[in-house]
């Protein structure tokens, strides 16, 4: 079962592997704990190898598997002639996907692209190739404007839109948002100047410096917690217009607190996280990698269900305050929509929903999408502006 | 004990049914002195096999309790304050020395050891179970790596305290929050997930004395297909295990659908799964029907899956 002749030159050749392949970092001190595991069990049993080489070298749950294939791979190559197996998947980023594999195996409603491309077409907005043809029922003239404005030409741009870059009124607007939004009492306390709970261990070392009198009574206090952000913002075609705004307010969210995640949705769920970070911090971007959840039709649904089993363990707790950026025109079913928003709004500190359409005159949330999600949205409001994000820091209301 | 095949036999003398895989980490952290991280989904044995382990090793379990919130004074330790200062009050008329009243004061005496400090002070080393670590904040898994690399405590008035005995250290993670990737290069690293329909039977029939055969299959089948759904919460082994003692105290040798219905409380803990539950209800009617379905499906199959993969998704 061993290609090299001795055992530290197989590590070294299988370890150098997962580290080109695989993308592991494997540094010396995992090589050393990795052939002091292998001192203790059976050799000859490649089961209890992979078994001790696995925990040392593999430090999460998708490693774990990457290392499986990879082991297999090298210790007992394919036959020569043998249809030539899948290489190994390379490592995910952490964070990111750790629960994809888990959702998408879980996932029976995953629309596969034929069916995301028939929802497009089907969709209020029509294709690029119609896009000039006067749109469905629920459309007002704001979502209008965006979609006649949309042309072959412009889809180039639509498929990979640049992050905005934010100036210091954004950051601010922000800032004062995160601000509203704080959230009750953490459970720790930190020394204060005035708190509520006295001191005992620092004003008694205090006291050294007065001769062992205490005379500067030295206080706890529990700071506020800082919530946690998630914006959802939909990037269908309906919204075209008003995502940039969304993605400048994610910026500036992002530039005012660490505690953001952002998310795209249109027919799939999409974590963009990491490049808002890094437009927040300077770096221009552009959201490349999401032309296929960019400009098409909206399963609202289906990717806030998705969200939920992908992200939910570890994004949405009490502390979580969700975004929703939508004008809530779903092909999808209404009652999916409905089960999701009542999971998301039982398990969060609230849902604040951002409807471009609101901002129009007469416009009554009536969509199908739109009246199940209303029950269980804190705070219904448009931002279209910095004021708007201003006056939101006003009114929002979320469970403290 | 140094042995996978020994861990085992140990362990399933207690009742506790360890996989291969499972067997040679503990084996692995038992040779390396390092501390084992083992993640997995709720329910599964995480927190029980640590304490199997100090049975096993027939040493103690210190287990620090993880919690929004928790900081190095509540893990290491704490000045006995009020009775320093009741001490201080009480030996003015002694008329001892001022540095002899200094040193008792900060003695051993006054030290109010947490389960950190505890755990290197012991004689024999003890199994930490530092559990749920991912509910702790940043700041304190930074302070947890310090510990866990060096192995001492400085306390300013006592000076710097050296382990006598590593402990044996388990980790345990629900994945509520992504841990450091220092963590985990501090860590052995284990994904103990689902145990298969096969093994799921085995654990009942170690855990539940005089439960049927037939019972205890329908059993591990059901649990084993609610969590192939889409629930809020699928049922880990200790419900699997609850609701097996349920059913006994009911005097129920096999499962049916009106029984089903009114144990279900035992398995399912959110009320809309139920509603997922009876939209997938075709799917589970063999089951309590009692026909025969493959046994070897999800967990780790190590018996035919070799080569491919032993962490694999349930239905990937």
């Amino acid at each position: 079962m061993y290609p090299f002749a001795s055992l530290p030159a197989n590590l070294a050749a299988f370890c150098d592997r997962l580290r080109r392949e695989s993308g592991f970092r494997i540094g010396p001190g995992e090589l050393r704990d990795a052939a002091r595991a292998l001192e203790v069990v059976d050799l000859a049993n490649p089961r209890a190898v992979r078994d001790a080489l696995r925990p040392v070298l593999a430090g999460t749950r998708d490693d774990s598997a990457v290392f499986d294939t990879a082991f297999a791979r090298f210790f007992f190559p394919a036959p020569s002639g043998a249809a030539p197996d899948q290489p190994p998947s390379t490592r995910r980023e952490p964070g990111t996907d750790a629960a994809g594999r888990e959702a998408a195996a879980r996932r029976p409603h995953h629309a596969p692209r034929a069916d995301a491309d028939a929802d497009d077409t089907s969709h209020a907005t029509g294709g690029p190739m119609t896009a000039f043809e006067s749109s469905g029922d629920e459309e007002d003239e704001a979502t209008r404007m965006a979609t006649s404005s949309y042309s072959p030409l412009a889809a180039e741009a639509a498929d990979a839109p640049e992050l905005p870059r934010i100036d210091r009124a954004w950051r601010d607007a922000a800032r004062l948002f995160v601000r509203r939004l704080r959230r009750g009492l953490s459970r720790r306390w930190r020394p204060a100047s005035r708190g509520r709970r006295f001191d005992l261990r620092r004003t008694w070392r205090a006291s050294l410096q007065t001769g062992g009198e205490p005379l500067a009574p030295r206080w706890l206090r529990r700071p506020r917690r800082e919530p946690r952000i998630v914006l959802l913002v939909d990037g269908s075609r309906s919204m075209s217009a008003y995502a940039r705004t969304m993605l400048q307010m994610a910026v500036a969210l992002a530039g005012a607190t660490r505690r953001v995640e952002v998310f795209t949705f249109s027919t799939s769920l999409q974590r963009v996280t990491d490049d808002v970070r890094r437009a927040a911090a300077g770096e221009p971007r552009r959201l490349d990698r999401l032309h296929h959840a960019w400009a098409g039709g909206t399963t609202i649904g289906a990717c806030l269900r998705d969200f939920l089993q992908r992200f939910g363990e570890r994004l949405v707790g009490r502390d979580t305050v969700v975004i929703i950026a939508s004008d809530g025109l779903d092909v999808g079913a209404p009652d999916r929509l409905r089960d999701a928003m009542r999971e998301l709004a039982r398990r969060s500190a609230g849902i604040v929903w951002l409807n471009p359409l609101l901002a129009t005159d007469g416009y009554e949330p009536t969509a199908a999408g739109m009246r199940a999600a209303r029950p269980h949205i804190a705070t219904f409001a448009s931002v279209q502006t910095l004021d708007d994000l201003a006056r939101l820091s006003r009114v929002v209301r979320v469970r403290a | 004990m140094t042995d996978a095949a020994a861990i085992h036999d140990r362990f399933r003398e207690r009742g506790f049914l360890v996989d291969e895989a499972f067997a040679t980490a503990l084996q692995i952290m038992l040779a390396l002195e390092k501390p084992l991280l083992i993640e997995g989904p709720a329910g599964v044995g995480k927190t029980e096999s640590a304490k199997v382990l100090a049975d096993v090793l027939g040493t103690d379990l210190i287990r620090l309790q993880c919690y929004e919130g928790l900081d190095a004074m509540a893990a290491l330790y704490e000045w006995n304050y009020p009775r320093q200062m009741l001490h201080a009050r009480l030996s003015e008329a002694e008329g001892a020395s001022l540095p002899d009243r200094e040193a008792s004061m900060f003695s051993e005496r006054f030290l109010l050891k947490r389960p950190l400090l505890d755990a290197i002070t012991r004689e024999r080393s003890p199994v930490l179970l530092i559990d749920e670590v991912d509910r702790a904040d940043e700041a304190f898994e930074a302070f947890l790596l310090e510990v866990l690399a060096e192995w001492q405590v400085t306390i300013p008035e006592l000076g710097t305290i050296r382990a006598r005995h590593k402990p044996h250290v388990i980790l345990t993670s629900n994945r509520t929050r992504e841990l450091s990737d220092a963590l985990r290069r501090r860590c052995l690293f284990l994904w103990l997930p689902y145990p298969s329909v096969r093994q799921e039977i085995e654990i009942l029939h170690a855990r539940v004395p005089g439960l049927p055969d037939r019972l205890a299959q329908q059993i591990a089948r059901l649990v084993h297909a609610l969590r192939e759904l889409p629930l809020q919460k699928a049922p880990g082994v200790a419900e699997s295990l609850d609701w097996a003692m349920a059913l006994i105290s009911l005097h129920r040798e096999h499962l049916d659908a009106a029984t089903l219905e009114q144990t279900l409380g035992c398995v399912l803990k959110v009320h809309e799964d139920r509603g997922v539950m009876q939209a997938h209800a075709a799917a589970l009617e063999p089951i309590l029907a009692g026909a025969p379905a493959g046994l070897e499906s999800g967990g780790y199959s190590l018996d035919t899956d070799f080569g491919f993969g032993a962490v694999t998704t349930p239905g990937s």
